[in-house]
């Protein structure tokens, strides 16, 4: 049989797959980019009034701090677990990394309900605070960037630590070791040795928590008190309360850039394929 | 011009008798009537042909056929044997003038607003209300147009809850800008709708004023500037039923919200320390238009329309989910513990300004824009 | 040996950033358990009504039904098409099957509201807004990527020279990928599946933007709940879906 019909019959296995990607989802997507030219009127006017607008731009810088906080906030706290679960963890590592996956599998919404609970003003918080007398009156933990970064970093978390324990995995305890040997501390080995080979981990796991960050909608709606706008709540303000088409597909293709421009600048310091494609 | 009616209004009032209708304090006949009031009388789905003798009416609530056919027995059918289905669709002016351009007009009635029922006027979409049927009289002044006329109204006033205030609670806006004498968080709306006008009275500027003084550049921002100095104070609100969260889990003590939702608000907070004030409220109507060509004919949406001005009908949709009667007379027939609560008796309608909808079709995009950058930067 | 400060400081760390991740979701148990009719810890005795009133609600009843049905026919064709994308492209290994791979996994990396929002334009003019057929769909597309990527992984393992083997000895295309290469996958399906089956269960951002009043999820009626009359029956429905994934993460860590 020729090697042509053999690969014909390989792409019939791919192409289904594909074609409803790129029917139903990467087209309507280019369609947001027509929307944004020709509603109301054809033209740039609609990425005019969004350069012109400072909501827009205070949105946008808010959206980077939060998802720059959240991102720096996983690294530091999922360096911890990944490392410990690594090379400390033992017999309970299965349930260390059990409790990684753990939020994972409950669905965000729930969890910010959770938030909700716990840091609202008559929250379980702060009635325990006031109960054990800490505080007199309570204090202001949700509806602000505090709480919707709490919240973020909480769910973004598996997000560094899995990139993270992957690249650990693969790291030879003999170089620390050996640093060891020559008289390093233990704290000097790590940074020395340890640390700078799990740049890659670190890298990818930033990345990731970033990215998905920057287009996060659900916590910030539900913690932001309206105050922590960050673009994907913008882009539906502008629909369901003016239903202005024209600006809201502007800003989504400004955040879709944003996206698409992280991930290039990040391509010089990830391993996109490892840390996207083939990411178990 | 863009449409400025408030849809999220209407939709709200839905919601209230619903869960109304719920929590048992509306009987079934009750919600129903509740319904047929509003306007609401629910949905037959978006494709209900009127046949001969039936009248097709559209406002914004989903309820169950069953309770349509219900409030149509209970109103007017029962007065005049005509049918009517009531279409919860939503009549957007787009749909609407997309109806009456297709040549396939199926509505006989719809539930608007001012700003779109101009639009819609000076596009000659709708019909002229014939006022020899509807009584003018029966509508609250301001609120009887050329080609629409007021069916209900709502307020947009101050709500307190002492409880958190220490007992001291603000009185007017100026009080609520003031942090130190009245500390706690607010609410706003997540719109300038009802809230510019607040911040303008808020600096001592006299009621009748309020749209010569937005009417300005300067004067907008002013009012943007008063925002931008309460936003540490502020937590805004989404939705009607947001509003009322904000109120019930205490995370605000005071705010600018609908008086349908502050009517829940009175029974649900404990020990009745919630309270409302109509002094330097902003009163909507909603509005019912007509589309050309509507299948019914003129005549019978007309007497529909006048059915409605019933004030007997108003009061008691007053008393069972707090919307205005549209109707001046139904005052009198308020019960008493209620008064205080009717956005549209002499008394609150004193100290009231009419919502400007001539003004918002002109700047509200610009000035929601402001407005986001008050509370955000 | 002695614990070190720096063991003592990772170990305790971890520990206390485990219980960061785990501690605010059991919140919800207690909170379901409250005899109160508003959110908050129980006062004077632990009661079931909030669960009562889930079970006794048409609404949540119906929702939750939606959901589950339609995470089930989500997996299913996530599945069946992911499969046999990442089977056609793990032969091919060119250069454009691993455009077609980036192609797929295009949905994990987009912002949900600006999908959602291309979904809402174009189910607008494909008439599917508030269709179960329209969630399914958008819920398939977004559940492609994790089936391809946990299939593709799986099959790293399988080594090229049996699938050759098999050819030489005569078998087609088609007999090969059945023989050799779907065993080898199967593993990858499974965690595929049970993917999609999540990501279709949890999802919120397109629900909200393509159904209106037909198609009420899990998620939607959640997300009303928290918006609208926020009461511990959300809590009680969020205690059964934590407790059940705690159940099942158990059983995993106890088979290890």
């Amino acid at each position: 049989m020729p090697r042509f019909s053999d690969k014909f019959r390989y792409w019939a296995l791919v192409l289904p797959a594909l074609a409803i990607m790129i029917v139903f989802y990467i087209w309507p997507l280019l369609g947001i980019w027509v929307i944004s030219l020709n509603e109301p009127v054809v033209g740039l006017g609609n990425y005019a009034k969004m350069a012109d607008s400072n909501a827009v731009k205070t949105s946008f810088v808010i959206t980077f701090r939060v998802a720059f906080v959240t991102t720096i906030g996983c690294l530091i706290l999922g360096y911890i677990v990944a490392y410990a679960i690594s090379n400390f963890a033992g017999r309970v590592k299965p349930l260390m990394i059990a409790l990684v996956l753990l939020p994972f599998w409950v669905s965000v919404l729930i969890r910010s309900f959770s938030w909700i609970v716990l840091l609202g003003r008559s929250g379980i918080v702060n009635d325990a605070l006031r109960g054990a007398g800490i505080i007199d009156s309570p204090l202001r933990l949700m509806h602000n960037e505090f709480g919707v970064v709490l919240a973020m970093i909480h769910v973004m978390l598996p997000f560094a630590v899995l990139p993270m324990m992957a690249n650990m995995r693969g790291i030879s305890s003999s170089y620390v070791d050996a640093a060891r040997g020559l008289g390093a501390s233990e704290w000097t080995a790590f940074r020395k040795v340890y640390f700078p080979q799990t740049m890659p981990g670190v890298m990818s796991g930033a990345l990731l928590v970033f990215v998905l960050s920057l287009g996060f909608y659900v916590t910030p709606a539900l913690l932001g008190g309206g105050r922590v706008l960050m673009i994907s709540e913008y882009i539906t303000y502008q629909i369901q309360e003016f239903l202005n088409w024209g600006l809201g597909s502007a800003l989504s293709v400004t955040l879709l850039v944003a996206t698409a421009l992280v991930i290039a600048v990040a391509a010089r310091f990830v391993n996109l394929r490892s840390a996207l494609l083939e990411r178990g | 011009m863009t449409d400025t009616t408030d849809h999220e209004a209407k939709l709200d009032l839905v919601e209230i008798a619903a869960y109304r209708y719920r929590e048992g304090r509306l009987t079934r006949r009750g919600f129903i009537s509740a319904m047929a009031a509003l306007g609401v009388l629910p949905a037959l789905g978006s494709k209900a042909l009127a046949g001969a003798n039936e009248l097709v009416v559209v406002n914004w609530g989903g309820r169950p056929t069953e309770v349509l056919q219900e409030v149509l027995g209970d109103t007017y059918t029962a007065a005049t044997g005509v049918k009517v289905i009531v279409d919860g669709s939503g009549p957007s002016g787009g749909k609407i003038r997309a109806m009456v351009e297709s040549g396939a007009v199926v509505w006989d009635l719809c539930d608007s607003g001012m700003g779109t029922a101009i639009i819609l006027e000076q596009q000659g979409i709708t019909q002229p209300i014939d006022y020899n049927i509807v009584d003018r009289n029966k509508v609250i002044e301001g609120t009887a147009y050329s080609n629409g006329v007021g069916n209900y109204v709502y307020s947009y006033v101050l709500a307190t809850n002492s409880k958190m205030l220490g007992g001291n609670v603000p009185k007017t806006w100026a009080d609520v800008w003031n942090t130190k004498d009245f500390p706690g968080m607010r609410t706003f709306r997540k719109s300038v709708r009802g809230m510019l006008e607040s911040a303008v009275m808020a600096q001592g500027v006299p009621t009748k004023d309020v749209y010569e003084v937005l009417g300005t550049q300067d004067g907008i921002n002013g009012a943007i500037d008063m925002f931008r100095k309460l936003r540490e104070n502020i937590i805004v609100w989404g939705s009607g039923s947001d509003s009322q969260n904000l109120f019930l889990q205490e995370e605000v003590a005071m705010g600018n919200i609908w008086h349908t939702r502050a009517f829940l608000l009175k029974d649900q907070i404990e020990g009745g320390t919630f309270d409302i004030s109509f002094d330097g409220g902003v009163i909507a109507p909603g509005v019912w238009v007509v589309p050309k060509n509507n299948p019914a004919g003129t005549e019978e949406v007309m007497k529909f329309i006048a059915h409605g001005q019933d004030p007997a009908l108003q009061v008691k949709w007053l008393e069972l989910i707090g919307s205005g009667p549209i109707n001046p007379a139904a005052a009198a027939l308020v019960p008493p513990e209620l008064a205080a609560w009717n956005p549209s008796s002499p008394e609150n309608l004193a100290t009231q300004i009419l919502y400007n909808d001539e003004w918002y079709a002109k700047n509200q995009q610009a000035a929601e824009e402001l407005y986001i950058d008050a509370l955000i930067n | 040996m002695a614990q070190s400060t720096f063991r003592i400081f990772f170990s305790t760390g971890a520990w206390l950033v485990l219980a960061f991740l785990l501690l605010p979701i059991l919140v919800v148990i207690p909170v379901s358990l409250t005899d109160t009719s508003y959110i908050g810890l129980p006062k004077e005795g632990l009661s079931l009504q909030h669960y009562a009133a889930y079970f006794q609600s048409p609404g949540w009843m119906a929702a939750t039904w939606t959901s589950i049905w339609i995470g089930l026919v989500v997996a299913a064709l996530a599945t069946a098409f992911g499969t046999a994308f990442a089977i056609g492209c793990w032969f091919l290994s060119d250069r454009a099957s691993t455009v077609a791979r980036w192609i797929l996994i295009t949905p994990i990396l987009v912002p949900p509201v600006v999908q959602s929002l291309g979904f809402y334009r174009f189910w607008v003019t494909l008439g599917l807004i508030d269709t179960n057929f329209g969630v399914i769909l958008a819920h398939t597309l977004l559940a492609l990527p994790y089936v391809s990527i946990s299939v593709f992984a799986a099959l790293a393992n399988l080594d090229r020279r049996i699938p050759q083997a098999a050819r030489s000895l005569g078998a087609s295309v088609w007999q090969t990928v059945r023989a050799v290469v779907v065993p080898a996958a199967i593993p990858g399906m499974i965690t595929g599946a049970i993917f999609a089956f999540i990501v279709s269960f949890d999802e919120i951002v397109g629900v909200l933007f393509i159904t209106v009043r037909n198609v009420t999820t899990l998620p939607k009626k959640i997300w009303e709940g928290i918006q609208e009359d926020i009461d511990p029956t959300i809590a009680s429905v969020a205690t059964m879906l934590v407790v059940l994934t705690l159940i099942v993460t158990a059983i995993r860590i106890l088979r290890k």
